[in-house]
């Protein structure tokens, strides 16, 4: 299975990264939303899944989120938010965008893992 | 001041029989620093000594410390999820036919922790059951901290992130300051209380639903069957009882006959399961 | 606008909690232990501005020593793994997280800029006109960080450049 991250914070694609590795996921990694959209609009398959920070540069999160669910190609991608946006009107929003599933920072693997099984991603006996 | 191995397969084997945690090979230096301030407050001088106590005179309170401590921020909304399905899509609909004259169900979550089963409980209820219906939660722990903790029903930001559908999260939940807290309507149908399953129990009206899940594999199998004993008579004779996934009144207590609820188990008490009950499957 | 509700030390302690048990001691054994009134001599430090309903500033300060060790945790490398940019950036991260948290508790239509790090300690004279809200201080593994909340005076209100 293959999952797209997309974050700003090369330290954060590394730690999603490693989660998403451990329990089966290819990872592709993006820098902002408009980088993201370039390197899926090159991908012959495209991910299941897609770890979405909020707050980058150039496309924030939100947009991002809009424009997946927007396009024939991206629609049937899981969209999971992985953000510091934490307020319940934020949270309505991207869910209102068209997010599957919402992990407010900070995050435990666990937490990661368990949102993931229940969007039915997780292979069933996964433990960290 | 490392632990033997002996010492390590007995807290991997709690720990494991009750969270899904797995403690491989190479936590041995994690298990030692966190009993240590276990140990210490139950008087050893050393987490192998401590065990040594345990294991010489089982204790379920310092059993459920040693699993608390390793299991910190691993509680869990609707856990395993199974059992929380059953109630929604099975035992609901079968107490909505059974109690449409008094329109009221009461549940106990009997061993409540920090309160996610018994508010996860409220959530259930409050997608599921039908207007014109009221309900109430009994929520009891044996530790007196806890209680006070889940009174409050706040919750930090990575205890919402486990379990918890994030639609769920904006429908049953505000913010305060850094924390998430149950909304009020959600609150007000738990009642909490501090209370030792393993002593006998108070006098209460009978409940539809109790949930008695991971519980009692701290006790042996005198006090599992007193327990079963004395929660049978506060269950209403078609009432449910859950246990965890990995427990069974089966070898235990005759009195309940097991019975399949989508993917979880459930107890039925044998006297007055009703005949002809559909939905078993 | 003046706040309704005012964040307070005990308000970045919880958040603090929590980045250490998710990302910087996830195994429970090296937290982040606070300390009132410790002076911490900062050698690197990260911000980020809020802006819109409210003004600010939040700041994760610490000796290097710590960045370091923090970026190691992060990272799950070891420590001389590390590099420069890997320190800033998880610096950076750790100060977006710290923000991201305050934010919420702030009246709603807050913005927080992306993060911006300097290898310098911070000290008062990086923000004029800005009045200190609350601060957590305290030590990890014996090394000293302090993380403040700052409100802005006035609008426009810039960072003193090194």
């Amino acid at each position: 299975m293959l999952a797209i991250v997309i974050d700003d914070s090369r330290a954060m694609r590394l730690i999603l990264r490693r989660i998403l590795g451990q329990i089966g996921f290819d990872v592709v990694e993006a820098e902002d939303g408009q980088a993201a959209l370039d390197l899926l609009a090159g991908m012959e398959k495209k991910p299941e899944l897609a770890l979405i920070d909020w707050n980058m540069p150039n496309m924030n999160g939100l947009k991002f989120v809009t424009a997946a669910r927007n396009s024939p190609d991206l629609r049937e991608m899981t969209l999971v938010m992985v953000t510091t946006e934490s307020e319940q009107s934020q949270i309505v929003r991207a869910l209102a965008a068209g997010a599957h599933e919402y992990v407010i920072k900070p995050f435990t693997s666990g937490a990661i893992v368990e949102k993931l099984a229940l969007l039915g991603l997780v292979p069933s006996g996964a433990s960290l | 001041m490392t632990l033997s191995a002996a010492d390590f397969a007995f807290v991997a084997a709690l720990v494991r029989r009750e969270s899904a945690i797995v403690l491989g090979p190479g936590k041995e230096y994690l298990v030692e620093a966190r009993l240590i301030p276990v140990a210490r407050q139950a008087g050893a001088a050393s987490v192998s000594e401590f065990l040594a106590m345990i294991q010489r005179n089982p204790d379920p309170e310092a059993q459920r410390k040693i699993v608390d401590a390793l299991t910190t921020n691993e509680t869990s909304w609707f856990r395993d999820q199974d059992p929380f399905t059953a109630l929604t899509k099975h035992v609901l609909p079968e107490l909505i036919q059974a109690r449409a004259a008094s329109k009221h169900i009461r549940l106990w979550s009997a061993a409540c922790s920090s309160g996610q089963e018994p508010y996860s409980m409220a959530i259930a209820l409050r997608e599921a059951m039908p207007a014109g219906w009221t309900y109430e939660i009994f929520a009891t722990d044996i530790s007196g901290e806890m209680i006070e903790r889940a009174k409050r029903g706040e919750f930090t930001q990575v205890e919402v992130n486990r379990g918890l559908p994030v639609q769920k999260l904006v429908h049953n939940f505000e913010r305060v300051g850094a924390h998430w807290r149950v909304v009020p309507a959600l609150r007000s149908v738990v009642t909490f209380q501090r209370m030792n399953i393993a002593g006998p129990l108070p006098n209460l009206p009978p409940f539809d639903v109790i949930f008695l899940r991971n519980v009692l594999i701290y006790f042996d199998l005198e006090t599992k069957r007193s327990v079963l004993r004395n929660v049978g008579r506060l269950l209403r004779p078609d009432g449910w009882l859950f246990l965890g996934a990995s427990e069974t009144t089966i070898g235990i207590d005759d009195n309940y006959e097991r019975v399949v609820a989508g993917r979880a188990s459930a107890y039925r008490l044998k006297s007055a399961v009703p005949a002809g009950t559909a939905g078993k499957e | 606008m003046s706040l309704q509700y005012i964040p307070t030390a005990a308000d970045l302690n919880t958040i603090a909690e929590q980045v250490w048990s998710s990302y910087l001691d996830p195994e429970g054994i090296n937290p982040f232990l606070p300390e009132e009134n410790v002076a911490v001599d900062s050698e690197i430090h990260a911000s980020v501005s809020i802006t819109g309903s409210w003004h600010g500033h939040v700041v994760f300060a610490s000796s290097m020593a710590a960045a370091k060790r923090a970026a190691a945790a992060f990272l799950a490398m070891n420590e001389d793994e590390v590099s420069e940019d890997d320190v800033i950036d998880v610096m950076g991260e750790l100060a977006n997280i710290v923000g991201g948290n305050v934010k919420s508790m702030l009246p709603s239509g807050c913005f927080v800029s992306l993060p911006h790090v300097v290898s310098a300690p911070a000290n008062a004279n990086h923000w004029p006109a800005a009045e200190k809200i609350c601060e957590l201080t305290g030590t990890w593994m014996g090394e000293p960080i302090a993380i403040s909340m700052w409100q802005s005076e006035s609008e426009s209100e810039g960072e003193a450049t090194q």
